[in-house]
């Protein structure tokens, strides 16, 4: 079962783990003008409405841009690949990518959500993180 | 309204500091810019001390220092636009009429508080998923390439033009002019920025003394030039993605400080721009007007930037070579602004110049373009 791998959410509110293995990033949605916002919100940046809906974001998007990573903080392995997502809902969020070699990676990929074991909490216990992979569809 | 009047200016050597603190660096800096200025140190009535990382009541360590504790004092913390910001609200003293001899103090003393790449808050979302402010800018790196074909190459250049102007100003971090096969063969640090594309871990500090008209008609002694505009701006959340290889946060700055300036763009002489980044320098100098969006690497081949060009930029050698203590960066931008249009900056001195514009920016949150942005306009 992939359940007994996966370990609490590393930032609940941001990213909502189910425990059949599934999870989404999460964020606001303006009832008033429609747009979407990550992470959540208490007020709308467009229209400052507070008509806000928290949301389960899609987990399929595009890399806008990305970068290796080789000098970061003692908390992180390098080297490792960062990147931007944009999300159909007009959302774009940044997160490690995993599942292809550097070299591969390109502007433009279609991604998926990908939710992978991330540390561990202050007593030990395993994290669940989220990276993203190359979509499933286009391999 | 008053205008405001700079009439004096210190700064420490910026690099590395072992033996001495934020607060030795920020008394010298400031008991030099009294000395500048000539004048008596009991003239001056209120102080703005900018920093980011060193602790409670910076200003009070430094004002105690020098003798001047008591006046009214703001600490000033915005990111690497902490000092700027000092000299805004300094400004607005003036402007306000509340004081007529004003300080701003920008201090840092970062070899002490850190090495490496610099993060985002610890509390933000992006800083808990491995983003570092090099990885930042080189994914805006990647995609100005990808959007306006700028070679590697091209991208060095302007460190080799930073560090070049940083060997004639005996301020700077860095005294030894590079190649670009230098930049190129230096260790990665984040796809694709190398190390000579990043600005250094840096201590140092800066002072600039403002003064109102009734003030400097009394002790500038015809030396003081003007601060045309002060303007500041935070960064505003997306409502959809845009593109990160344009900044309308910098832009809506500089548009500010123009209107206050009574001048475009195109009335520039020279800037100092936040190149924290090589890539920093080629966003900077677009998303201010200076350049059409685009079109800076190749600029910067034509030698349209250096200290003999069109429109030289970062001719103190700029964050990459000049050094970036965080908060004294913003001061020191002013203080070069200030050295040019006296004509009292030496080997890297520029022709003629009348009008010269500073821009900082700095800090990074999720879903914003950027945190605190401002533009500095002096006048002779």
């Amino acid at each position: 079962m992939t359940t007994s791998v996966m370990g609490a959410s590393f930032r609940p509110g941001e990213l909502e783990v189910r425990s059949d293995g599934t999870g989404n990033l999460m964020g606001s949605r303006c009832r008033a003008c429609g747009a979407s916002f990550f992470p959540v919100r208490e007020a709308c940046a467009g229209c400052l409405s507070q008509d806000l809906e928290t949301i389960p974001f899609s987990t399929e998007g595009v890399l806008y841009t990305y970068s290796i990573v080789r000098q970061s903080t003692p908390a992180f392995e390098v080297p490792y690949a960062l990147g931007y997502v944009d999300f159909p809902e007009g959302v774009r969020i940044m997160g490690q990518i995993s599942g292809i070699d550097f070299e591969d990676i390109r502007i433009g990929m279609p991604m998926e959500l990908s939710l992978e074991p991330f540390g561990e909490d202050d007593e030990g216990h395993p994290l669940t993180g989220y990276r993203f992979r190359p979509s499933e569809v286009t391999k | 309204m008053t205008q405001v009047h700079i009439t004096g200016v210190g700064m420490t050597r910026f690099g590395k500091h072992p033996d001495s603190d934020a607060t030795d660096l920020g008394a010298a800096a400031l008991l030099e810019a009294i000395a500048d200025a000539g004048i008596d140190a009991r003239l001056i009535e209120s102080a703005y001390v900018g920093h980011v990382f060193q602790g409670m009541v910076m200003g009070q360590r430094i004002l105690a220092q020098v003798g001047l504790a008591g006046l009214p004092l703001v600490n000033v913390e915005n990111a690497c636009s902490s000092g700027a910001t000092a000299i805004r609200e300094a400004s607005l003293a003036i402007r306000a009429g509340e004081n007529d001899v004003v300080v701003a103090v920008g201090t840092e003393h970062l070899t002490s508080q850190f090495a490496g790449a610099l993060t985002p808050d610890p509390s933000d979302p992006e800083a808990a998923i491995g983003a570092t402010m090099p990885g930042i800018y080189a994914m805006r790196a990647t995609r100005y390439m990808a959007d306006h074909g700028m070679t590697r190459e091209q991208l060095a250049l302007i460190p080799v033009k930073n560090k070049a102007n940083a060997a004639q100003n005996p301020l700077a971090h860095f005294r030894k002019a590079i190649t670009v096969e230098d930049v190129l063969e230096s260790r990665a640090v984040a796809d694709p920025l190398r190390l000579h594309d990043c600005s250094p871990v840096t201590d140092g500090a800066a002072a600039v003394i403002m003064m109102s008209d009734r003030a400097a008609a009394k002790y500038a002694n015809g030396r003081g030039v003007k601060l045309a505009a002060s303007s500041l701006r935070s960064g505003s959340v997306d409502v959809e993605p845009t593109s990160m290889t344009y900044e309308p946060l910098t832009w809506a700055t500089a548009l500010d400080a123009y209107e206050k300036a009574g001048i475009g763009p195109e009335d520039v002489d020279f800037a100092e721009v936040h190149d924290c980044f090589s890539i920093a320098e080629v966003l900077r100098v677009e998303g201010l007007g200076l350049f059409e969006q685009g079109s800076y690497p190749r600029a910067v081949e034509r030698g349209e930037a250096n200290i003999d060009g069109r429109l030289p930029v970062n001719p103190s050698g700029g964050l990459i070579g000049k050094g970036h203590p965080l908060g004294g960066t913003g001061v020191a931008q002013v203080v070069e602004l200030v050295r040019q249009l006296r004509g009292e900056a030496g080997d890297r001195q520029i022709e003629g110049a009348n009008i010269g514009l500073a821009h900082c920016r700095g800090g990074k949150a999720v879903g914003i373009e950027g945190a605190a942005c401002t533009v500095q306009i002096v006048t002779r």
